[in-house]
């Protein structure tokens, strides 16, 4: 059964490389050019998810809520996790998908990653995750925060996005229509490994894979939806014990996103393997390692706090959401800001 | 008319876009920026950029595996 969570992670791994889908790029977007384009599209995720999911619960094929809110360990993780995501030059799933394109600089980030939050989920970093997410608040929903039925949540969610996705797709077609790479191929073909993907297409083909998650992972005995930190993490520690118990449906899934970015990549001509210089390697280091930090910290990366958490209308989700987008611009402050102070590389002229 | 190139291979986004964004600045109108990535969300977000910006497209192609070149004019 676990079998499920390679083939489905290796059509997320496909949809995340042709669609240039990047949660790291919709974060840092908002704050260094100032556009919500891609942060919306990551918003239609979570609202198509959000109806998917309370639909799946109220068949009583999965079991959403939450009993508590890690209220410290969301906030303090998700802010380290934003922060690291813009050195290691993508989130856990943008680490997996461009790691699969060939770049070495995204290997660094994704060993960093899954090292650290092994450290802090099975090594000597447990107690300080235990402490910081021992600090709770005793309700773990929004609906229940609030009182409401979780449908009227769901319901205010996609009318918000709806009308913000409305706004761009209307912008979309106002403006020139960007200019595309010549077609080689044609048919079939064309449309898996060359034509652009929309953002907002790409952003619902997400979304369903995060519904299906859901019921595939029950079945395999893993009651939970799509998640990268505690895979990345059973992996490495399944490597150094042997405990074939950790490789699970979540272990087959980040696998799985590997091998369908690499498809995606190798069909499109997109793959090669790209050497980063020595600053990038150690941006990916010290960002993989920050970002196994903060994810164990958090209970989850963008993908399982900030897309899954926030379908579900957890206050971790949520308020991890929140963080992440913070730290984010905290650390396109620091990159960007003190890179734009810098004297320009300018491009060289040549004649015509 | 001048061609500006600006090679940006080995960068990984969004630092193609944020060096073009800096290159265009720099360059006389009338003049073109060519600029040589290998990240792929570029070849989304840099012809978006030009689109938003309204900079006439003069060449977008491939130039081997996960390599691109766009050449954008300042008007």
């Amino acid at each position: 059964m676990i079998l499920t969570g390679l083939a489905l992670g290796t059509v997320l791994g496909f949809a995340l490389q042709r669609g240039r889908f990047c949660v790291t790029g919709a974060f840092r977007d908002v704050w260094l050019a100032k556009q919500t384009r891609w942060l919306t599209a990551f918003l239609v995720t979570i609202a198509v998810q959000a109806i998917g999911i309370f639909a799946l619960d109220a068949l009583g094929v999965i079991q959403l809520g939450a009993d508590t809110f890690p209220w410290l360990g969301a906030i303090v993780g998700g802010l380290v996790f934003g922060f690291a995501i813009v050195y290691a030059g993508g989130c856990a799933t943008g680490t997996y998908y461009r790691a699969g394109e060939g770049l070495i600089g995204s290997w660094i980030a994704l060993a960093g990653y899954a090292l650290a939050a092994a450290i802090m989920k099975h090594g000597p970093g447990a107690p300080l995750v235990e402490s910081l997410r021992g600090v709770t608040a005793p309700v773990g929903t929004v609906h229940e925060l609030l009182g409401v039925s979780p449908w009227a949540l769901v319901a205010l969610l996609v009318a918000g996005v709806g009308a913000a996705a409305w706004h761009h797709l209307r912008k979309d077609a106002a403006r020139p229509k960007p200019v595309q790479l010549p077609a080689r191929r044609t048919g079939i073909a064309r449309i898996l490994f060359e034509r652009p993907w929309n953002a907002f297409a790409t952003a619902v083909v997400i979304g369903v894979i995060g519904i299906a998650a859901f019921p595939l992972s029950y079945a395999a005995g893993r009651e939970s939806g799509l998640g990268i930190t505690t895979p990345s993490a059973d992996i490495v520690a399944f490597l150094v014990t042997g405990d074939a118990e950790l490789v699970d449906w979540g272990v087959m899934l980040v696998l799985g996103i590997l091998l369908g970015s690499f498809i995606a990549a190798k069909g499109s001509g997109e793959f090669r393997i790209r050497v980063p210089d020595a600053q990038t390697v150690l941006r990916s280091t010290g960002g993989g390692l920050l970002m196994g930090v903060g994810a164990a910290i958090a209970g989850g990366c963008t993908i399982g706090n900030a897309m899954v958490g926030s379908a579900s209308f957890t206050l971790q989700g949520w308020t991890a959401f929140a963080a992440m987008l913070l730290g984010t611009g905290i650390a396109v402050r620091v990159v960007f800001g003190r890179r734009g102070s810098r004297a320009a590389p300018a491009p060289t002229p040549v004649g015509v | 008319m001048t061609v500006h190139v600006l090679e940006t291979e080995g960068q990984v986004c969004p630092f193609p876009l944020v060096e073009a964004k800096r290159a265009i600045a720099g360059i006389p109108s009338g003049d073109q920026l060519r600029i040589d990535f290998d990240c792929t969300q570029a070849t989304d977000s840099l012809p978006r950029w030009a689109a938003d910006e309204g900079y006439p497209v003069t060449a977008f192609d491939r130039t081997g595996d996960a390599s691109w070149t766009i050449t954008v004019q300042k008007p």
